[in-house]
């Protein structure tokens, strides 16, 4: 029996006469405590998606269950990590939390309160800036601060919206070994989005892929039989790693091409044109230097890839 | 470790400056702690000294254009003549208070200041007959050296009086003599026309040559003579500070209050002394109501306070009491309008065009409706308990609350309500839909959503409308004042206008710059208002 379940779910924006339907015959079923990322190209109705599950949105039509019951609006138990952090930035760190910590145990004493927010805090190495506002913050510490909010919630399930595409590469890294010890210690139902196929496949335990959109869906899952922990330098050599993250990149890149190729068709025809070549400039003038005819161009392979 | 103390003491001074506003003065605080001071001089070169420069440039050139200007009302008052006026001010206020402590002095200290007085009413007594006599003597010399000037062209005139009256009868003997022909049958038609028309020119001729005469002469009456102007400038500065002393001497003898009060005590001890001795019922009585009358005129008089004349400070604090209370009112009004216009898009629908139309009203407009609807309240103002109240308290009571100021008050609430309500609607309605979500996943409820994250995160517009609006009611409190008789700056340049004394035009220029100054000081507590909520840090601009 699947924890969270998404059934045939549609979902498009705007009005009739300008709609865009982004999500089409979406299906997804996750096992309790598993983790879960989806991949999809940026634009393909990720956010969507996420938003779906976290029930700030309602399906066009079909259903997301948790547990059999069917999200009606958003709340703690489906703890999302926003993209963009979505730290208060009036509020420092500890108030960002222990707003949270209120609203989800009304009934905890001060004392208990404070610890409770501290051990998030700490969970991810923040108590340092434990009185920095936001705004003071680096990216990674902002979203640390979130991942902190969303955990110190005790969610259900997880619900991280591509939480480390706005890091850089080493603040990425750092996170994403946090958000596996965290995972590891504690476990819960995850869903990640991502568009970073490596960090998928190092911290995942199945990859769904999101096709391009509009009416994008989800494809067939790849399974991670990695052993765990999985260690990022020791990974690169894995053969079963290489494997897997060449058979996704094939797989989402095709895609890409897919839908370029679908584009291009539908695109209106260039005029037969070709730069002026400037590589023997100023020897000769650049008049008379235009090409005569431009080649007959191979729209499948040249231009458009 | 020294130095990072000194350090820690710059950083502080600079964001100071920084949330003030001053940014001006940093290159100079930096400068003081020399750092590259290379680097500071030249910031202070062209953001200090060019700018200091300009506004040099600007008054020189006030100075020059302003006295070429003759109005109705003199000449245009030149800076030195604004600050003169300023200072002019500045004495009346300060002997205003002066004469008020007089008042109130009682005992030792009373006949203390009255001696004091008097012996300075000796002093300047003197000097003024000094002088006086130093007057009479220039005065004298004025008119020796306008005699002087004037003589040699009044002779002339009178030459050119004569001459003309010569030429003019020729001219009139010529006319009767060519009008006899037609008599003796000769018409001469054009000749005639020819000698009236030559009679005319000769007379106006005439005219103008002594027109000339005449303006010179005027001229030098009219030109200044600078010792006797100087000379009459002293003698009116000290016949001023006389008139004062006296007027001080007044209010520690026969005006004084205590003096006022143990007079009333002896009437009333001789009062109570007839009460004592009344013989028969009827003086009885009529005692005892005198003595009951004397004990409370004893009242009346323990608690009379000085009746100041309005000074420009007065006026400044009355201002600034009303256009507080209007602001307070607007503020009041148009923050809960303006979250429930943000919150609810039915709500701005239904507000839109209220806002719309009721925004562009003029202030004199809503002026003289306050004046009708809200008169009505204040039929009695004497006994109405809203100024009983104001009266009774501390600072607010001796400003003489009156209708005036409601109106006034009511009248930049009504136009200061405008940008703070439409911001406020502004700051919710842009509310980060980020902030929305978080509030939508912790299930906030109404309140707490209201008071965790729609007002923080409105709170920087909402002080950036409330700052317009303070600067909106402060202009528009001058035009109310003005034209509501509410004492305060308004009604200082508008009785300055009306009363077209000498300095009159220098006091409204006078206004004008307080007027700005304060606006500017507003202003930039506004500023820091906004900065010390605004958690984006949000930058000030002059």
């Amino acid at each position: 029996m699947p924890f969270l379940e998404i059934k045939n779910v549609n979902v498009g924006f705007g009005t009739p006469d300008n709609r865009t339907e982004v999500l089409r015959n979406v299906n997804l079923s996750v096992k309790e405590n598993e983790f879960v990322a989806i991949v999809g190209f940026s634009g393909s109705g990720k956010s969507t998606l996420i938003a779906l599950l976290a029930g700030l949105l309602q399906p066009d039509s079909g259903q997301v269950l948790v547990g059999g019951q069917a999200v009606k609006e958003p709340s703690p138990r489906l703890g999302i990590m926003f993209q963009n952090y979505s730290l208060l930035p009036w509020l420092s760190v500890y108030e960002n939390i222990a707003l949270a910590v209120k609203q989800v145990f009304p009934k905890m004493k001060r004392a208990e309160l404070d610890a409770h927010v501290k051990r998030y805090i700490g969970m991810v190495n923040l108590l340092p800036a434990l009185d920095k506002k936001p705004g003071e913050l680096s990216g990674g510490m902002r979203q640390r601060a979130s991942l902190a909010r969303t955990l110190s919630m005790q969610p259900e399930i997880l619900l991280l919206d591509e939480p480390l595409s706005a890091l850089d590469a080493l603040t990425r890294g750092n996170i994403q070994d946090e958000i596996i010890r965290i995972w590891e210690q504690d476990r819960r139902t995850i869903v990640m989005i991502t568009n970073d196929v490596d960090e998928a496949v190092l911290m995942a335990d199945r990859i769904v892929p999101l096709t391009k959109g509009p009416e994008a869906t989800l494809d067939q899952a790849f399974p991670v039989n990695l052993e765990r922990p999985r260690n990022r330098t020791t990974l690169n050599t894995n053969p079963e790693f290489r494997s897997l993250r060449s058979r996704i990149s094939r797989f989402m890149v095709a895609l890409n091409d897919e839908s370029k190729l679908s584009a291009s068709q539908a695109a209106v025809d260039l005029p037969e044109i070709m730069p002026i070549d400037f590589s023997v400039y100023p020897n000769r003038p650049a008049k008379g230097r235009r090409r005569d005819r431009a080649p007959a161009i191979d729209r499948a392979t040249t231009f458009f890839k | 470790m020294a130095e990072k103390t000194a350090d820690k003491i710059k950083y502080r001074i600079l964001r100071f400056l920084d949330v003030t506003g001053f940014t001006v003065f940093d290159p100079m605080v930096r400068l003081a702690f020399g750092e590259a001071p290379k680097k500071q001089l030249e910031a202070i070169n062209k953001f200090f000294i060019v700018p200091i420069i300009f506004a040099s440039s600007c008054v020189a050139l006030w100075w020059v254009i302003a006295p070429q200007h003759k109005t109705k009302s003199g000449e245009v008052p030149t800076p030195d003549v604004v600050w003169q006026a300023a200072l002019i001010n500045d004495t009346f206020s300060q002997r205003e208070q002066m004469k008020e402590s007089d008042f109130v002095l009682s005992g030792e200290l009373r006949t203390q200041a009255l001696a004091e007085v008097e012996a300075l009413i000796k002093v300047k007594t003197a000097e003024l007959m000094r002088l006086d006599a130093k007057l009479v003597k220039h005065e004298a010399a004025h008119a020796t050296q306008l005699q002087r000037k004037i003589e040699p062209l009044s002779a002339e005139l009178s030459r050119l009086n004569a001459a003309n009256r010569a030429a003019r009868d020729a001219a009139k003997a010529e006319i009767t003599k060519v009008a006899q022909k037609f008599e003796a049958g000769q018409p001469a038609e054009a000749e005639l026309l020819a000698a009236i028309r030559n009679e005319r020119k000769v007379s106006d001729r005439g005219r103008a040559s002594e027109s000339t005469v005449k303006q010179a002469i005027d001229a030098i009456r009219s030109e200044k003579y600078q010792a006797k102007e100087a000379a009459r400038l002293d003698v009116n500065a000290v016949a001023n500070e006389l008139q004062f002393l006296n007027k001080r001497v007044d209010f520690l003898t026969t005006a004084n209050r205590s003096l006022k009060v143990s007079e009333a005590r002896q009437k009333l001890q001789s009062y109570q002394a007839g009460l004592a001795a009344a013989g028969s019922a009827k003086d009885a009585i009529l005692e005892a109501k005198r003595v009951i009358r004397a004990e409370d005129s004893i009242e009346r008089l323990k608690g009379q306070k000085y009746a100041s004349a309005m000074t420009i400070y007065k006026q400044i604090q009355r201002s600034l009491f009303t256009v507080f209370i209007g602001f307070v009112l607007a503020a009041v009004i148009a923050i809960p309008i303006g979250i429930l216009c943000g919150l609810n898009r039915i709500a701005m629908a239904c507000l839109t065009p209220i806002i719309s139309i009721f925004k562009p009203v003029s202030p004199v407009v809503w002026l003289l409706i306050f004046q009708i609807v809200v008169g009505a309240f204040f039929l009695d103002p004497a006994s109405h308990p809203l100024f009983l109240f104001f009266d009774r308290l501390p600072w607010v009571g001796s400003l003489g609350i009156n209708p005036a100021l409601i109106f006034s008050a009511c009248t930049v609430a009504m136009c200061a309500v405008w940008p703070a309500l439409v911001n406020t609607a502004l700051g919710v309605a842009s509310i980060d839909p980020d902030h929305v979500n978080v509030a939508r996943v912790l299930k906030l409820g109404f309140w707490n959503r209201l008071t965790k994250i729609i007002i923080p995160s409105a709170l920087p517009l909402v002080f950036a409308g409330l700052r317009i609006s303070l600067g909106v009611g402060w202009m528009v409190l001058i035009a109310a004042e003005a034209l509501s008789s509410s004492d305060g700056l308004g009604k200082f340049v508008w009785d300055e206008y009306q009363n077209g004394s000498s300095f009159s035009f220098a006091n409204i220029l006078y206004a004008c710059f307080v007027v700005g100054g304060i606006g500017f000081l507003l202003d930039r507590v506004m500023i820091i208002l906004q900065r010390l909520v605004s958690f984006d840090g949000g930058g000030t601009s002059l």
